[in-house]
């Protein structure tokens, strides 16, 4: 097979660094011995190649495997969690929607008189509703609520929904005022109780 | 966490630049890999070991923050340990752990909403007219950093990875996740930008 000069071109980097096959080396050495500014190219890419391998990098090393391991030993291992299914911007509008409709319709249930139906299983203490943002960590959750005295009461939902509570001798406003401004980690946040 | 059946690595085996040794290698640290999803500790020491500098380097060489890039390093193998047992073979694990690094960096990178320099020809304006054939290797050095510093980060992941991990087109582009032909791309843009850049500083003729 015979390339062009431009093909030649795209490879020259790889030909520096040696991982062409036998066969593209050949072809590429066969244009260098005839082609002077393919060759100009080829040796200035060499050169920053060479620049670059005996450039010193001072790595975290031992400290960071010290690090590590600490870090291994309080998570213990974890399992591969399933990836949570991509929210586009209709679905979390829909979301938000069908929420809002939710706290709307218990409102409404808790503003009359009478007391409404309920079935028994759908008793719930959840201070808030969240959806944490999609490129979460299961680190910065952890730490968000911890930092904040919640835990995670029941979720997700098959909206991607999970319901909060506060601990007990928590605050439920200071928490929830915590979950909105960690917007990094928190995508919405509804207060259960209004 | 038991560390009974923990696997040890000779010194020899390290970045992944020994291509002789390139399927011995990639075969003992998927066994790594699959000591460190039963919970092996040591296991997990010996794949950051080999590892750990490699990829620190191929990080902090994409955020110039060694700070950063040691957490952003820490991160890499907490995931590793995490999802250890995920990994199916289907890569190798040298791409498999460069792919998480790589996609760890872009993160940061929304995260801070940087700016940065794609295809534009870099600014010489501060090129030392005093320059002279004379520059110390030190000097050279520090200008191909500048240069490099100058590259979006998709021409610094690129030129990175071919040139500090000496990886073939196909494993750049498996850590990327995209063709081989937008990698031979990205290069040769990278390339053109950094030959440019240094023509300027350099005050030579270098090609550009």
């Amino acid at each position: 097979m015979t390339r062009t000069r431009d093909d030649i071109e795209l490879d020259l980097a790889f030909h520096v660094n040696g991982t062409l096959s036998q066969a593209e080396t050949a072809e590429v050495d066969a244009w260098l011995a005839k082609d002077d500014a393919l060759r100009d190219e080829h040796d200035a890419l060499a050169k920053i190649r060479a620049e670059m391998q005996a450039e010193e990098v001072s790595s975290p090393g031992a400290f960071g495997l010290a690090r590590l391991m600490r870090d291994v030993g309080q998570t213990g291992a974890v399992a591969a969690a399933p990836q949570a299914p991509s929210r586009t911007w209709m679905w979390q509008m829909a979301a938000g929607l069908a929420v809002a409709a939710l706290l709307g319709q218990n409102l409404w249930l808790r503003g009359g008189d009478a007391p409404g139906y309920q079935l028994a299983s759908a008793e719930t203490s959840a201070d808030m509703v969240v959806a944490f943002a999609p490129d979460a960590t299961e680190e910065q959750i952890r730490g968000l609520l911890l930092g904040l005295d919640v835990e995670i009461i029941a979720g997700p939902s098959a909206l991607g929904f999970y319901d909060l509570g506060v601990l007990e001798g928590g605050d439920a406003s200071a928490a929830i005022t915590g979950l909105r401004a960690a917007t990094g980690i928190i995508e919405s946040v509804e207060d259960a109780n209004y | 966490m038991g560390a009974g059946a923990s696997i040890t690595i000779p010194d020899g085996i390290a970045s992944g630049r020994n291509h002789d040794g390139a399927q011995d290698m990639s075969e003992t640290h998927h066994l790594l890999l699959q000591q460190i999803a039963k919970g092996d500790k040591q296991a997990l020491a010996a794949l950051y070991r080999a590892y750990e500098r490699p990829v620190y380097k191929f990080i902090v060489s994409r955020l110039n923050d060694p700070h950063e890039a040691s957490d952003i390093l820490h991160d890499v193998f907490m995931d590793i340990w995490r999802v250890a047992g995920s990994f199916e073979g289907r890569s190798q694990v040298k791409t498999w752990i460069f792919g998480i690094a790589y996609r760890k960096v872009i993160d940061v990178h929304r995260k801070r909403a940087r700016v940065t320099v794609t295809d534009d020809v870099p600014e010489t304006t501060d090129v030392q007219d005093a320059a002279d054939t004379t520059y110390a290797a030190q000097q050279e050095a520090e200008h191909l950093r500048y240069c490099v510093g100058t590259l979006s980060d998709e021409h610094r992941s690129a030129i990175s990875l071919a040139f500090y991990e000496d990886m073939t087109c196909a494993e750049i582009s498996e850590v990327a996740g995209v063709p081989e032909g937008t990698i031979k791309s990205r290069l040769h843009h990278a390339k053109k930008l950094l030959l440019h850049c240094l023509s300027g500083r350099l005050g030579t003729g270098a090609v550009a």
